[in-house]
Protein backbone atom coordinates (compact mmCIF):
# COMPACT_ATOMS: atom_id res chain seq x y z
CA UNK A 1 0.00 0.00 0.00
CA UNK A 2 2.38 2.66 1.24
CA UNK A 3 4.85 1.19 -2.44
CA UNK A 4 1.72 2.51 -3.96
CA UNK A 5 1.01 5.75 -2.79
CA UNK A 6 4.71 6.77 -2.87
CA UNK A 7 4.50 5.41 -7.00
CA UNK A 8 1.13 7.68 -6.96
CA UNK A 9 2.75 10.69 -5.60
CA UNK A 10 5.94 9.93 -8.04
CA UNK A 11 4.13 9.76 -11.20
CA UNK A 12 1.50 12.82 -10.37
CA UNK A 13 4.56 14.97 -9.37
CA UNK A 14 6.01 14.24 -12.69
CA UNK A 15 2.82 15.27 -14.63
CA UNK A 16 3.05 18.81 -12.66
CA UNK A 17 6.89 18.82 -13.52
CA UNK A 18 6.17 18.06 -17.16
CA UNK A 19 3.73 20.83 -17.40
CA UNK A 20 6.45 23.51 -16.27
CA UNK A 21 8.74 22.39 -17.78
CA UNK A 22 6.78 22.36 -21.27
CA UNK A 23 5.40 25.66 -20.72
CA UNK A 24 9.09 27.37 -19.91
CA UNK A 25 9.91 25.84 -23.28
CA UNK A 26 7.91 28.78 -24.53
CA UNK A 27 8.83 31.45 -22.18
CA UNK A 28 7.69 34.34 -24.13
CA UNK A 29 4.06 32.57 -24.31
CA UNK A 30 4.35 31.83 -20.56
CA UNK A 31 5.96 35.40 -20.10
CA UNK A 32 2.64 36.52 -21.13
CA UNK A 33 0.46 34.50 -20.17
CA UNK A 34 1.63 34.58 -16.64
CA UNK A 35 2.92 38.07 -15.83
CA UNK A 36 1.55 40.06 -18.82
CA UNK A 37 -2.15 38.98 -18.96
CA UNK A 38 -3.14 39.58 -15.23
CA UNK A 39 -1.20 42.99 -15.14
CA UNK A 40 -3.53 44.19 -18.00
CA UNK A 41 -6.24 42.73 -17.03
CA UNK A 42 -5.68 44.58 -13.63
CA UNK A 43 -5.38 47.88 -15.17
CA UNK A 44 -8.93 47.39 -17.18
CA UNK A 45 -10.76 46.43 -14.29
CA UNK A 46 -9.17 49.83 -12.61
CA UNK A 47 -10.16 51.91 -15.23
CA UNK A 48 -13.48 50.79 -15.61
CA UNK A 49 -14.29 51.04 -12.07
CA UNK A 50 -12.95 54.26 -11.47
CA UNK A 51 -14.88 55.50 -14.78
CA UNK A 52 -17.99 54.22 -12.98
CA UNK A 53 -17.51 55.54 -9.68
CA UNK A 54 -16.49 58.83 -11.42
CA UNK A 55 -19.64 58.93 -14.17
CA UNK A 56 -22.21 57.77 -11.71
CA UNK A 57 -21.08 60.66 -9.29
CA UNK A 58 -22.07 58.71 -6.10
CA UNK A 59 -20.20 57.14 -3.51
CA UNK A 60 -21.35 53.65 -3.07
CA UNK A 61 -22.78 51.42 -5.24
CA UNK A 62 -25.53 48.76 -3.95
CA UNK A 63 -23.94 48.92 -0.62
CA UNK A 64 -20.63 49.00 -1.32
CA UNK A 65 -17.68 51.86 -1.97
CA UNK A 66 -14.98 52.56 -4.92
CA UNK A 67 -12.26 50.61 -3.11
CA UNK A 68 -14.51 47.85 -2.32
CA UNK A 69 -15.28 47.56 -5.90
CA UNK A 70 -11.84 47.89 -6.92
CA UNK A 71 -10.28 45.28 -4.41
CA UNK A 72 -13.08 43.26 -6.15
CA UNK A 73 -12.31 44.00 -9.51
CA UNK A 74 -8.64 42.94 -9.02
CA UNK A 75 -8.62 39.91 -7.25
CA UNK A 76 -11.62 38.32 -8.93
CA UNK A 77 -9.82 38.37 -12.41
CA UNK A 78 -6.89 36.98 -10.83
CA UNK A 79 -8.93 34.22 -8.50
CA UNK A 80 -11.10 33.35 -11.80
CA UNK A 81 -8.15 32.66 -13.91
CA UNK A 82 -6.82 29.93 -11.12
CA UNK A 83 -10.41 28.43 -11.72
CA UNK A 84 -10.81 27.76 -15.70
CA UNK A 85 -9.21 25.25 -17.45
CA UNK A 86 -9.26 26.39 -21.16
CA UNK A 87 -5.88 25.11 -22.17
CA UNK A 88 -6.14 21.51 -20.50
CA UNK A 89 -9.68 21.11 -21.29
CA UNK A 90 -9.13 21.79 -25.14
CA UNK A 91 -5.50 19.56 -25.25
CA UNK A 92 -8.18 16.93 -23.36
CA UNK A 93 -11.04 17.28 -25.37
CA UNK A 94 -8.24 17.01 -28.96
CA UNK A 95 -6.40 14.30 -27.57
CA UNK A 96 -9.68 11.84 -27.69
CA UNK A 97 -11.09 13.46 -30.63
CA UNK A 98 -7.59 13.21 -32.82
CA UNK A 99 -6.66 9.78 -31.23
CA UNK A 100 -3.71 10.57 -29.57
CA UNK A 101 -5.32 9.52 -26.29
CA UNK A 102 -3.78 6.08 -27.21
CA UNK A 103 -0.29 6.31 -25.95
CA UNK A 104 -2.27 7.39 -22.72
CA UNK A 105 -4.85 4.43 -22.85
CA UNK A 106 -1.68 2.05 -23.50
CA UNK A 107 0.44 3.04 -20.79
CA UNK A 108 -0.51 2.66 -16.62
CA UNK A 109 -1.68 6.06 -15.93
CA UNK A 110 -5.42 7.46 -16.07
CA UNK A 111 -5.90 10.17 -18.49
CA UNK A 112 -7.97 12.41 -15.71
CA UNK A 113 -5.04 11.85 -13.44
CA UNK A 114 -2.04 12.97 -15.34
CA UNK A 115 -4.04 15.79 -16.88
CA UNK A 116 -4.97 16.83 -13.42
CA UNK A 117 -1.46 16.91 -12.40
CA UNK A 118 -0.60 19.05 -15.10
CA UNK A 119 -3.07 21.44 -14.28
CA UNK A 120 -2.29 21.87 -10.96
CA UNK A 121 1.18 22.04 -11.84
CA UNK A 122 0.84 24.87 -14.11
CA UNK A 123 -1.54 27.12 -12.07
CA UNK A 124 0.68 26.36 -9.06
CA UNK A 125 3.22 28.20 -10.88
CA UNK A 126 1.24 31.02 -12.47
CA UNK A 127 -0.33 31.53 -9.65
CA UNK A 128 2.36 32.40 -7.62
CA UNK A 129 4.03 34.98 -10.41
CA UNK A 130 0.29 36.43 -11.35
CA UNK A 131 -0.61 37.39 -7.79
CA UNK A 132 2.31 39.94 -8.09
CA UNK A 133 -0.20 42.18 -9.99
CA UNK A 134 -3.51 42.48 -7.47
CA UNK A 135 -1.16 42.26 -4.33
CA UNK A 136 0.80 45.40 -5.95
CA UNK A 137 -2.33 47.24 -6.63
CA UNK A 138 -4.21 46.68 -3.27
CA UNK A 139 -0.95 47.64 -1.49
CA UNK A 140 -0.25 50.71 -3.31
CA UNK A 141 -4.27 52.25 -3.46
CA UNK A 142 -4.41 50.33 0.18
CA UNK A 143 -7.56 48.55 -0.48
CA UNK A 144 -9.58 46.59 2.04
CA UNK A 145 -8.45 43.26 1.59
CA UNK A 146 -7.43 40.81 4.68
CA UNK A 147 -4.48 39.12 3.73
CA UNK A 148 -4.44 37.00 6.44
CA UNK A 149 -7.52 35.48 4.38
CA UNK A 150 -5.73 34.74 1.39
CA UNK A 151 -3.99 31.16 1.67
CA UNK A 152 -8.20 30.05 2.79
CA UNK A 153 -9.32 32.17 -0.38
CA UNK A 154 -6.24 30.15 -2.73
CA UNK A 155 -6.76 27.13 -0.71
CA UNK A 156 -10.45 27.20 -1.88
CA UNK A 157 -9.85 27.56 -5.64
CA UNK A 158 -7.56 25.12 -5.73
CA UNK A 159 -10.47 23.26 -4.34
CA UNK A 160 -12.89 24.01 -7.08
CA UNK A 161 -10.28 23.25 -9.84
CA UNK A 162 -10.77 19.83 -8.65
CA UNK A 163 -14.25 20.12 -9.82
CA UNK A 164 -13.43 22.58 -12.71
CA UNK A 165 -11.05 19.35 -14.02
CA UNK A 166 -13.56 17.12 -13.63
CA UNK A 167 -15.98 18.87 -15.50
CA UNK A 168 -13.81 19.34 -18.10
CA UNK A 169 -13.07 15.47 -18.34
CA UNK A 170 -16.52 14.89 -18.85
CA UNK A 171 -16.62 17.27 -21.70
CA UNK A 172 -13.50 15.38 -23.23
CA UNK A 173 -15.23 11.76 -22.99
CA UNK A 174 -18.35 13.31 -25.09
CA UNK A 175 -15.82 13.70 -27.29
CA UNK A 176 -16.04 10.01 -28.08
CA UNK A 177 -19.06 10.50 -29.07
CA UNK A 178 -19.25 13.42 -31.21
CA UNK A 179 -15.49 14.18 -31.79
CA UNK A 180 -16.13 18.28 -32.11
CA UNK A 181 -17.13 19.28 -28.74
CA UNK A 182 -15.40 23.09 -28.79
CA UNK A 183 -18.61 24.64 -28.92
CA UNK A 184 -19.34 22.93 -25.31
CA UNK A 185 -16.42 23.89 -23.71
CA UNK A 186 -16.47 27.39 -24.87
CA UNK A 187 -20.84 27.39 -23.23
CA UNK A 188 -19.41 25.66 -20.08
CA UNK A 189 -17.13 28.30 -20.24
CA UNK A 190 -18.98 31.58 -20.21
CA UNK A 191 -21.57 29.71 -18.25
CA UNK A 192 -18.96 29.33 -15.16
CA UNK A 193 -17.80 33.10 -16.17
CA UNK A 194 -21.51 33.70 -15.13
CA UNK A 195 -22.04 31.28 -12.26
CA UNK A 196 -18.78 32.18 -10.48
CA UNK A 197 -19.81 35.73 -9.85
CA UNK A 198 -16.28 36.91 -11.90
CA UNK A 199 -18.01 39.20 -14.32
CA UNK A 200 -20.98 40.79 -11.56
CA UNK A 201 -20.25 40.31 -8.30
CA UNK A 202 -22.90 37.99 -6.98
CA UNK A 203 -24.67 40.53 -4.37
CA UNK A 204 -25.72 42.27 -7.48
CA UNK A 205 -27.45 39.84 -9.43
CA UNK A 206 -31.39 39.86 -7.68
CA UNK A 207 -31.41 38.52 -4.28
CA UNK A 208 -33.53 35.45 -5.48
CA UNK A 209 -30.60 34.50 -8.00
CA UNK A 210 -28.15 35.35 -5.66
CA UNK A 211 -29.43 33.27 -3.19
CA UNK A 212 -29.73 29.92 -5.39
CA UNK A 213 -25.98 30.71 -6.78
CA UNK A 214 -24.46 31.13 -3.45
CA UNK A 215 -26.03 27.48 -2.46
CA UNK A 216 -24.04 25.99 -5.65
CA UNK A 217 -20.90 25.27 -6.06
CA UNK A 218 -19.49 28.10 -9.22
CA UNK A 219 -19.05 31.05 -6.69
CA UNK A 220 -16.68 29.02 -5.01
CA UNK A 221 -14.45 30.10 -8.11
CA UNK A 222 -14.40 33.40 -7.73
CA UNK A 223 -16.80 35.15 -5.40
CA UNK A 224 -16.77 33.63 -2.64
CA UNK A 225 -13.03 33.53 -2.46
CA UNK A 226 -12.98 37.46 -3.21
CA UNK A 227 -15.84 38.42 -0.63
CA UNK A 228 -13.71 36.79 1.82
CA UNK A 229 -10.52 38.61 1.62
CA UNK A 230 -12.17 41.44 0.85
CA UNK A 231 -14.26 41.37 3.92
CA UNK A 232 -17.70 40.76 2.03
CA UNK A 233 -18.27 36.91 3.20
CA UNK A 234 -17.48 35.47 6.43
CA UNK A 235 -15.98 31.98 6.69
CA UNK A 236 -19.39 30.48 6.67
CA UNK A 237 -19.76 31.26 3.22
CA UNK A 238 -16.56 29.63 2.47
CA UNK A 239 -17.36 26.13 4.51
CA UNK A 240 -20.84 26.33 2.82
CA UNK A 241 -18.89 26.49 -0.82
CA UNK A 242 -16.11 23.49 -0.08
CA UNK A 243 -19.19 21.68 1.02
CA UNK A 244 -21.10 22.34 -2.13
CA UNK A 245 -17.68 21.77 -4.40
CA UNK A 246 -17.51 18.40 -2.49
CA UNK A 247 -21.36 17.41 -3.50
CA UNK A 248 -20.48 18.35 -7.13
CA UNK A 249 -17.68 16.62 -7.39
CA UNK A 250 -18.81 13.49 -6.39
CA UNK A 251 -22.17 13.68 -8.86
CA UNK A 252 -19.43 15.04 -11.78
CA UNK A 253 -16.74 12.09 -11.20
CA UNK A 254 -19.61 9.43 -11.32
CA UNK A 255 -21.24 10.91 -14.62
CA UNK A 256 -17.33 11.16 -15.65
CA UNK A 257 -16.72 7.87 -15.37
CA UNK A 258 -20.16 6.13 -16.45
CA UNK A 259 -19.23 8.53 -19.97
CA UNK A 260 -15.66 7.33 -19.91
CA UNK A 261 -16.58 3.68 -19.86
CA UNK A 262 -19.06 4.02 -22.65
CA UNK A 263 -16.94 6.15 -24.61
CA UNK A 264 -13.94 3.45 -24.57
CA UNK A 265 -16.73 1.08 -26.11
CA UNK A 266 -17.34 3.05 -28.76
CA UNK A 267 -13.71 4.29 -29.27
CA UNK A 268 -11.90 3.41 -32.60
CA UNK A 269 -8.65 4.29 -31.99
CA UNK A 270 -8.93 6.93 -34.35
CA UNK A 271 -5.66 7.71 -36.12
CA UNK A 272 -3.59 5.08 -35.33
CA UNK B 1 1.56 -25.02 -23.54
CA UNK B 2 0.57 -21.60 -22.22
CA UNK B 3 0.49 -19.01 -25.15
CA UNK B 4 1.53 -14.88 -24.73
CA UNK B 5 -1.14 -14.36 -27.39
CA UNK B 6 -4.19 -16.30 -27.72
CA UNK B 7 -7.59 -15.37 -30.06
CA UNK B 8 -10.73 -17.13 -30.76
CA UNK B 9 -12.73 -16.06 -33.21
CA UNK B 10 -11.69 -12.48 -32.66
CA UNK B 11 -13.91 -9.78 -34.92
CA UNK B 12 -14.56 -6.38 -35.09
CA UNK B 13 -17.31 -4.05 -36.44
CA UNK B 14 -16.99 -0.40 -37.47
CA UNK B 15 -20.55 1.64 -37.67
CA UNK B 16 -19.95 4.13 -40.20
CA UNK B 17 -22.03 7.62 -40.71
CA UNK B 18 -23.44 7.14 -44.41
CA UNK B 19 -23.09 10.77 -45.35
CA UNK B 20 -25.47 11.51 -48.90
CA UNK B 21 -24.33 14.46 -51.51
CA UNK B 22 -25.28 17.32 -50.41
CA UNK B 23 -26.24 20.28 -48.41
CA UNK B 24 -30.00 18.91 -47.88
CA UNK B 25 -28.56 16.04 -46.86
CA UNK B 26 -26.34 17.34 -44.50
CA UNK B 27 -29.43 19.35 -43.29
CA UNK B 28 -31.56 15.47 -42.62
CA UNK B 29 -28.48 14.18 -40.73
CA UNK B 30 -28.74 16.57 -38.56
CA UNK B 31 -31.31 14.74 -36.67
CA UNK B 32 -31.24 11.28 -38.69
CA UNK B 33 -28.15 9.47 -39.37
CA UNK B 34 -27.66 6.23 -41.37
CA UNK B 35 -25.03 4.02 -40.46
CA UNK B 36 -23.34 0.96 -41.90
CA UNK B 37 -22.28 -1.65 -39.98
CA UNK B 38 -17.70 -2.94 -41.65
CA UNK B 39 -16.24 -5.59 -40.32
CA UNK B 40 -13.12 -5.00 -39.96
CA UNK B 41 -11.82 -8.09 -38.50
CA UNK B 42 -13.72 -11.44 -38.39
CA UNK B 43 -12.67 -14.25 -36.68
CA UNK B 44 -9.42 -14.22 -35.96
CA UNK B 45 -7.85 -17.45 -34.45
CA UNK B 46 -4.27 -17.02 -33.16
CA UNK B 47 -1.95 -18.83 -30.93
CA UNK B 48 1.42 -16.84 -30.37
CA UNK B 49 4.35 -17.95 -28.10
CA UNK B 50 7.26 -16.20 -26.55
CA UNK B 51 10.29 -14.71 -28.12
CA UNK B 52 9.03 -14.61 -31.92
CA UNK B 53 9.17 -11.57 -34.63
CA UNK B 54 5.83 -11.93 -35.97
CA UNK B 55 5.03 -10.02 -39.22
CA UNK B 56 1.46 -8.79 -39.54
CA UNK B 57 1.23 -8.07 -43.23
CA UNK B 58 -1.83 -6.64 -45.37
CA UNK B 59 -3.16 -4.26 -47.67
CA UNK B 60 -4.40 -0.60 -46.53
CA UNK B 61 -7.55 -1.51 -44.52
CA UNK B 62 -7.04 -4.74 -44.76
CA UNK B 63 -7.86 -4.96 -40.41
CA UNK B 64 -4.06 -5.39 -39.58
CA UNK B 65 -3.95 -2.00 -37.16
CA UNK B 66 -7.29 -3.24 -35.92
CA UNK B 67 -5.98 -6.09 -34.83
CA UNK B 68 -2.97 -4.69 -33.12
CA UNK B 69 -5.61 -2.38 -31.24
CA UNK B 70 -7.58 -4.95 -29.97
CA UNK B 71 -4.28 -6.83 -28.84
CA UNK B 72 -2.95 -3.58 -27.23
CA UNK B 73 -6.21 -2.79 -25.76
CA UNK B 74 -7.17 0.25 -27.52
CA UNK B 75 -10.13 -1.31 -28.43
CA UNK B 76 -12.82 -3.43 -28.40
CA UNK B 77 -13.34 -6.56 -29.93
CA UNK B 78 -17.14 -6.87 -31.05
CA UNK B 79 -16.94 -11.04 -31.17
CA UNK B 80 -14.70 -13.88 -29.92
CA UNK B 81 -11.86 -13.84 -26.98
CA UNK B 82 -8.53 -12.28 -26.83
CA UNK B 83 -5.71 -12.63 -23.97
CA UNK B 84 -2.52 -11.26 -23.93
CA UNK B 85 -0.25 -12.38 -21.43
CA UNK B 86 -2.89 -13.75 -19.50
CA UNK B 87 -5.26 -10.22 -19.56
CA UNK B 88 -7.75 -9.29 -21.50
CA UNK B 89 -6.59 -6.26 -23.35
CA UNK B 90 -9.59 -4.41 -23.58
CA UNK B 91 -9.78 -4.14 -19.70
CA UNK B 92 -6.54 -2.30 -19.24
CA UNK B 93 -5.07 -3.39 -15.99
CA UNK B 94 -2.25 -1.80 -14.73
CA UNK B 95 0.09 -5.07 -14.51
CA UNK B 96 -1.13 -5.75 -18.27
CA UNK B 97 -0.03 -2.26 -19.67
CA UNK B 98 3.55 -2.34 -17.79
CA UNK B 99 3.91 -5.47 -19.58
CA UNK B 100 3.33 -4.28 -22.86
CA UNK B 101 4.42 -1.54 -25.56
CA UNK B 102 2.70 -0.28 -28.35
CA UNK B 103 5.00 2.14 -30.99
CA UNK B 104 2.81 3.72 -34.27
CA UNK B 105 5.62 4.58 -35.95
CA UNK B 106 3.15 7.30 -37.81
CA UNK B 107 2.48 9.06 -34.26
CA UNK B 108 5.03 10.71 -31.32
CA UNK B 109 4.69 8.73 -28.10
CA UNK B 110 7.39 10.44 -26.65
CA UNK B 111 6.78 14.24 -25.01
CA UNK B 112 7.38 17.00 -28.43
CA UNK B 113 8.52 19.83 -26.43
CA UNK B 114 10.53 17.95 -23.75
CA UNK B 115 14.16 16.56 -23.99
CA UNK B 116 13.77 12.26 -24.89
CA UNK B 117 15.89 12.39 -20.94
CA UNK B 118 13.32 14.38 -19.64
CA UNK B 119 10.78 12.07 -21.42
CA UNK B 120 12.44 8.74 -20.19
CA UNK B 121 12.55 10.39 -16.99
CA UNK B 122 8.75 10.83 -17.00
CA UNK B 123 8.09 7.54 -18.08
CA UNK B 124 10.60 6.11 -15.57
CA UNK B 125 7.90 7.16 -13.20
CA UNK B 126 4.79 6.18 -15.21
CA UNK B 127 6.41 2.39 -15.20
CA UNK B 128 7.94 3.02 -11.41
CA UNK B 129 10.91 1.57 -12.17
CA UNK B 130 14.17 2.22 -10.30
CA UNK B 131 16.05 5.21 -11.30
CA UNK B 132 19.31 4.00 -11.85
CA UNK B 133 17.93 0.81 -13.33
CA UNK B 134 16.15 2.98 -16.05
CA UNK B 135 19.26 5.22 -16.72
CA UNK B 136 21.52 2.50 -17.41
CA UNK B 137 19.22 1.22 -19.77
CA UNK B 138 18.51 4.23 -21.69
CA UNK B 139 22.56 4.35 -22.24
CA UNK B 140 22.44 0.74 -23.06
CA UNK B 141 19.72 0.90 -25.46
CA UNK B 142 20.80 4.69 -27.08
CA UNK B 143 24.63 2.49 -27.50
CA UNK B 144 22.57 -0.08 -29.71
CA UNK B 145 21.44 2.45 -31.89
CA UNK B 146 24.13 5.09 -31.60
CA UNK B 147 22.57 7.90 -30.70
CA UNK B 148 23.66 8.87 -27.58
CA UNK B 149 24.63 12.83 -28.75
CA UNK B 150 20.88 13.35 -29.14
CA UNK B 151 18.95 12.82 -26.06
CA UNK B 152 19.05 16.10 -24.27
CA UNK B 153 17.38 17.53 -27.48
CA UNK B 154 14.06 18.42 -27.76
CA UNK B 155 12.03 15.51 -29.99
CA UNK B 156 10.39 18.09 -32.08
CA UNK B 157 13.95 19.47 -33.17
CA UNK B 158 14.77 16.13 -34.20
CA UNK B 159 15.10 14.32 -37.70
CA UNK B 160 12.47 11.56 -38.34
CA UNK B 161 14.97 8.86 -38.13
CA UNK B 162 16.52 10.25 -34.73
CA UNK B 163 12.71 10.65 -33.23
CA UNK B 164 12.41 7.14 -34.23
CA UNK B 165 15.23 5.95 -32.60
CA UNK B 166 14.01 8.17 -29.48
CA UNK B 167 10.79 6.23 -29.64
CA UNK B 168 11.79 2.77 -29.83
CA UNK B 169 13.88 3.64 -26.52
CA UNK B 170 11.01 5.06 -25.07
CA UNK B 171 8.94 1.98 -26.01
CA UNK B 172 11.35 -0.33 -24.58
CA UNK B 173 12.41 1.75 -21.14
CA UNK B 174 10.40 -0.86 -19.42
CA UNK B 175 11.24 -3.75 -20.60
CA UNK B 176 8.06 -5.00 -21.98
CA UNK B 177 7.13 -8.71 -22.80
CA UNK B 178 4.86 -7.93 -25.80
CA UNK B 179 5.78 -5.59 -28.36
CA UNK B 180 3.31 -4.24 -30.85
CA UNK B 181 5.03 -1.88 -33.72
CA UNK B 182 2.66 -0.30 -36.56
CA UNK B 183 5.36 0.93 -39.08
CA UNK B 184 8.29 1.38 -37.34
CA UNK B 185 10.52 2.33 -40.09
CA UNK B 186 7.93 4.11 -41.98
CA UNK B 187 9.43 7.44 -43.62
CA UNK B 188 13.01 6.49 -43.25
CA UNK B 189 16.11 6.44 -45.42
CA UNK B 190 17.80 2.75 -46.01
CA UNK B 191 20.24 3.62 -44.03
CA UNK B 192 18.02 4.46 -41.25
CA UNK B 193 15.69 1.41 -41.56
CA UNK B 194 18.46 -1.01 -41.61
CA UNK B 195 19.73 -0.11 -38.50
CA UNK B 196 16.48 0.13 -36.62
CA UNK B 197 16.06 -3.66 -38.43
CA UNK B 198 19.48 -4.72 -37.11
CA UNK B 199 18.70 -3.53 -33.71
CA UNK B 200 15.27 -5.38 -33.16
CA UNK B 201 16.67 -8.75 -34.55
CA UNK B 202 19.58 -8.29 -31.80
CA UNK B 203 16.88 -7.20 -28.80
CA UNK B 204 14.92 -9.93 -29.41
CA UNK B 205 17.45 -11.81 -29.51
CA UNK B 206 18.79 -10.85 -26.33
CA UNK B 207 15.56 -9.93 -24.29
CA UNK B 208 13.23 -12.72 -25.82
CA UNK B 209 9.65 -10.71 -26.25
CA UNK B 210 6.81 -11.80 -28.70
CA UNK B 211 6.87 -8.55 -31.25
CA UNK B 212 3.84 -7.91 -33.48
CA UNK B 213 5.44 -6.08 -36.39
CA UNK B 214 3.42 -4.39 -39.34
CA UNK B 215 5.29 -2.76 -42.17
CA UNK B 216 4.62 -1.64 -45.39
CA UNK B 217 8.12 -2.58 -46.34
CA UNK B 218 8.27 -6.11 -46.82
CA UNK B 219 12.21 -6.23 -46.03
CA UNK B 220 11.10 -5.30 -42.71
CA UNK B 221 9.30 -8.65 -42.46
CA UNK B 222 11.85 -10.95 -44.56
CA UNK B 223 14.49 -9.97 -42.25
CA UNK B 224 12.94 -10.18 -38.91
CA UNK B 225 9.63 -11.78 -38.67
CA UNK B 226 9.45 -15.76 -37.74
CA UNK B 227 6.45 -15.78 -38.53
CA UNK B 228 4.06 -14.37 -40.92
CA UNK B 229 0.39 -13.38 -40.49
CA UNK B 230 -1.02 -12.06 -43.71
CA UNK B 231 -4.85 -10.05 -43.28
CA UNK B 232 -7.04 -9.26 -46.27
CA UNK B 233 -10.42 -8.13 -45.92
CA UNK B 234 -10.66 -8.92 -42.34
CA UNK B 235 -9.63 -12.68 -42.46
CA UNK B 236 -6.19 -14.15 -41.74
CA UNK B 237 -5.20 -15.80 -45.11
CA UNK B 238 -1.83 -17.24 -44.41
CA UNK B 239 -0.35 -18.17 -41.17
CA UNK B 240 3.41 -19.92 -41.41
CA UNK B 241 7.17 -19.22 -42.24
CA UNK B 242 7.97 -16.76 -44.59
CA UNK B 243 10.24 -18.82 -46.14
CA UNK B 244 7.23 -21.38 -47.02
CA UNK B 245 4.96 -18.85 -47.90
CA UNK B 246 7.21 -17.88 -50.72
CA UNK B 247 7.30 -21.48 -51.77
CA UNK B 248 3.55 -22.38 -51.14
CA UNK B 249 2.30 -19.08 -52.52
CA UNK B 250 4.70 -18.65 -55.59
CA UNK B 251 6.62 -20.71 -58.38
CA UNK B 252 7.38 -17.65 -60.07
CA UNK B 253 10.82 -16.91 -61.36
CA UNK B 254 12.08 -12.91 -62.45
CA UNK B 255 13.76 -12.67 -65.96
CA UNK B 256 16.20 -9.75 -66.03
CA UNK B 257 17.73 -8.80 -69.62
CA UNK B 258 19.07 -6.20 -72.00
CA UNK B 259 18.71 -5.14 -75.35
CA UNK B 260 21.47 -3.66 -77.04
CA UNK B 261 19.87 -0.50 -77.49
CA UNK B 262 18.91 -0.22 -73.77
CA UNK B 263 19.92 1.78 -71.49
CA UNK B 264 18.27 0.17 -68.68
CA UNK B 265 17.11 -3.56 -67.94
CA UNK B 266 14.43 -4.97 -68.77
CA UNK B 267 12.10 -7.56 -66.35
CA UNK B 268 10.02 -10.30 -67.19
CA UNK B 269 7.97 -12.47 -64.57
CA UNK B 270 6.92 -15.72 -64.99
CA UNK B 271 5.81 -19.38 -63.81
CA UNK B 272 8.49 -22.00 -64.29
CA UNK B 273 6.39 -23.97 -66.84
CA UNK B 274 6.54 -20.83 -68.85
CA UNK B 275 10.64 -20.91 -68.67
CA UNK B 276 11.45 -22.08 -72.85
CA UNK B 277 8.39 -19.62 -74.30
CA UNK B 278 9.70 -17.03 -72.57
CA UNK B 279 13.20 -17.27 -72.92
CA UNK B 280 12.34 -17.54 -76.88
CA UNK B 281 9.82 -14.54 -76.88
CA UNK B 282 12.90 -12.17 -75.29
CA UNK B 283 15.49 -13.65 -77.78
CA UNK B 284 13.29 -13.44 -80.32
CA UNK B 285 12.47 -9.61 -79.48
CA UNK B 286 16.21 -8.49 -80.30
CA UNK B 287 19.78 -8.87 -79.76
CA UNK B 288 20.23 -9.61 -75.96
CA UNK B 289 23.26 -8.39 -74.61
CA UNK B 290 22.73 -9.24 -70.51
CA UNK B 291 20.24 -12.13 -68.98
CA UNK B 292 19.74 -13.73 -65.91
CA UNK B 293 17.26 -15.31 -63.92
CA UNK B 294 16.48 -14.52 -60.37
CA UNK B 295 14.03 -15.22 -57.52
CA UNK B 296 11.13 -13.21 -57.62
CA UNK B 297 11.71 -10.79 -53.86
CA UNK B 298 9.71 -11.47 -50.95
CA UNK B 299 8.20 -7.70 -51.28
CA UNK B 300 6.62 -8.72 -55.08
CA UNK B 301 5.67 -12.19 -53.80
CA UNK B 302 2.97 -10.58 -51.24
CA UNK B 303 1.92 -7.49 -53.53
CA UNK B 304 1.17 -10.12 -56.02
CA UNK B 305 -0.95 -12.69 -53.58
CA UNK B 306 -2.65 -9.38 -51.68
CA UNK B 307 -3.86 -8.54 -55.53
CA UNK B 308 -4.86 -11.33 -55.94
CA UNK B 309 -6.70 -11.90 -52.86
CA UNK B 310 -8.66 -8.11 -53.52
CA UNK B 311 -10.01 -9.69 -56.53
CA UNK B 312 -11.51 -12.65 -55.10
Amino acid sequence: MKKLFIAFWRRNLAFSELAIVSNLEYRFNFFIDAFVQPLITVGIELLMWFAIFETANAVQIGGFGRDNYLAYGVWAPFLGRIAVSWMYESMMVEEVASGSINVILTRPISFYEYYLSQLMGYKVTTTLISMIAPLAVSLFFDLPVHYSRLPMAIALVFYYLFLVHTLSFVISTFAFYMTRVRSLTLVKNLTLWLLAGELVPIDLMPPAIAKILLLSPFPAGVYTPVAYITGRADSDLVLQSFISVTISMVVAVIIGAVLWRKGLQSYTGTGA
Amino acid sequence: MSFVIETQNLGREYKTYQKKEGVLNSIKGFWNREYTAKPALKNVNLEIEGGQIIGLVGSNGAGKTTLLKILSGLIYPTQGSVKVLGFEPWKRETEFLRQMSLLLGQKNQLWWDISARDSYSLLTKIYDIDVNTAKKRVSDLADMLSCQHVLDTQLRRLSLGERMKMEIIGSLLHNPKVLFLDEPTIGLDIVAQSAIRDFLASYVRDYKPVVILTSHYMDDIAQLADRLLLISKGEMVYDGTVKRFSQTTETSKKLIYRYKNDLQERELIFQDSELSEKLNEVVKSGEVVNLKIEEVDFEEVIHRFLAKESRI
